[in-house]
């Protein structure tokens, strides 16, 4: 856990500069803090070793879901399940050896608190829950660390006690067959107004060997604008996955 | 992990930013993969990638290249940034020709992505769309400062120093090269595209002093 040591901050503010949330702030005895509900354990500040006094410090994080949410918000920090850096997630990366989306089904990744604001888990508990009435089917925990949180992954409904943990970004991971993909959008548009954060959205389809899949095309009935980038897996893993 | 495909900002200062990756499979092809992945340096080299690194070392704009290579070990993953289609292309031509058996995966503009693709005779398996950003976009900070931000896709960059060496170049502390290196020391992947970053800081400062 990174705190300011007050007996060795001077107040220079150098830090405040550093956060990647806005979680450092002055007290009213002008030396630096870091609010540890906003803090999401990302370790930049330590990391550039910012402070001239050498005032931030590390201490033992004391219960899981503090070091769940260090190993979402730094990347360099392996996820012990899914064996992946950052938010531990395979997504489109290895598809072409996986075979996790097949044709006919669209994987989801929606990438909760990014870019850059953060997200409390209630609000991504929000977005799962109403993709799941929406009928998405949410990854199992060994594909998806967030599911990790999930006593019964059908509904999206996280574990209580993580509710007000705040993070760098956690991705909702899953998938639903092509002929559902309106309604989970859908859900999107709506839950987008009743959350406090923000999320950067991906669908993962397979494609046709020109790079196109026509499903996108319902993008428009829902007023969608057709994306303009893309992460194309292009093919050459090996053993090559079988649809 | 989606740490490249959402990158912001002027769609043909985009078209200079392309994001390259080797990925090996947990369970299938992920032991003993130094010596594919100095193929993939090798090839990253000779086509000029602007940057690129090893997640559990960092990027070649902080450790030198054979730092780099020193280090690799079963848990690296590798990647990096070209600024150009031809380097795209020369780069899947030279990885196809290894036949490696390792993923690969290229980020950027779809209308510039797929013809490269197809000039390098590899055939698109599947694709993660953008869909942007939902939700409450009034929070997020300004264009021009997410445009540099989203670079790093992990958000290792708080929007604060971007403001800050955008201080220090108008006041001429700092070339916008210099700026842009100094941001990129942030991103531990090697996918900050520092180049891409020192052409919005210059045209950014430009406008201000216009």
């Amino acid at each position: 856990m990174a705190r300011i040591n007050p007996e060795k901050c001077v107040g220079c503010k150098i830090c405040m500069t550093y956060c990647t949330v806005d979680a450092i702030h002055a007290g009213d005895d002008k030396k630096c803090f870091i609010d540890q509900d906003e803090c999401v354990e990302c370790y930049v500040c330590l990391r550039q070793k910012v402070c001239p006094q050498g005032a931030i410090e590390i201490s033992p994080l004391d219960n899981f879901y503090k070091e769940f949410k260090h190993m979402m918000s730094d990347p360099v920090e392996n996820h012990p399940v899914t064996g992946v850096t950052g938010r531990g997630t395979e997504e489109v990366k290895t598809n072409d050896v996986t075979g996790r989306v097949k044709r006919g089904m669209v994987g989801f990744s929606v990438d909760m608190g990014r870019p850059g604001l953060g997200v409390y888990l209630r609000d991504a508990e929000k977005v799962a829950m109403a993709m799941c009435q929406a009928g998405f089917i949410i990854a199992p925990s060994e594909q998806s660390p967030l599911s990790g949180l999930m006593p019964d992954r059908s509904t999206g409904k996280l574990q209580a006690e993580c509710l007000d943990y705040h993070l760098l970004s956690v991705i909702i991971e899953g998938h639903c067959p092509e002929s559902n993909l309106q309604n989970v959008l859908a859900a999107l548009q709506k839950v987008e107004k009743e959350i406090d954060t923000v999320f950067s959205l991906g669908l993962i389809l397979r494609v046709d060997e020109t790079g196109h899949n026509d499903i996108l095309q319902c993008l428009d009935n829902l007023n969608i604008p057709q994306p303009h980038r893309g992460k194309v897996n292009v093919g050459l893993g090996r053993p090559l996955a079988v649809d | 992990m989606t740490h490249s495909l959402h990158r912001s900002g002027d769609i043909e200062s985009q078209k200079h930013d392309f994001v390259w990756f080797m990925y090996q499979t947990k369970g299938v092809n992920d032991v003993g993969i130094k010596p594919k992945a100095l193929e993939f340096i090798a090839a990253a080299e000779a086509v000029g990638s602007e940057n690129w690194g090893d997640v559990k070392t960092g990027p070649v704009t902080r450790f030198t290249s054979q730092e780099i290579k020193d280090k690799l070990s079963d848990k690296s993953r590798l990647r990096g940034v070209f600024t150009r289609t031809e380097q795209m292309v020369e780069f899947l031509r030279r990885i196809k020709g290894k036949d490696t058996g390792m993923s690969v995966v290229i980020t950027g503009i779809l209308d510039e992505v797929l013809p490269a693709c197809k000039e390098a005779g590899v055939t698109p398996h599947s694709i993660n769309y953008s869909l942007g950003v939902w939700g409450r976009k009034d929070k997020l900070p300004d264009d021009t400062t997410l445009s540099i931000t989203t670079m790093c896709g992990h958000h290792m960059i708080p929007p604060k120093f971007v403001s800050h060496i955008m201080r220090q170049v108008e006041t001429g502390k700092m070339t916008p090269e210099q700026g842009a290196l100094r941001l990129s020391d942030f991103c531990y992947c090697g996918i900050f595209n520092h180049v891409r970053c020192a052409d919005i800081i210059r045209t950014q400062v430009e406008m201000k002093r216009e």
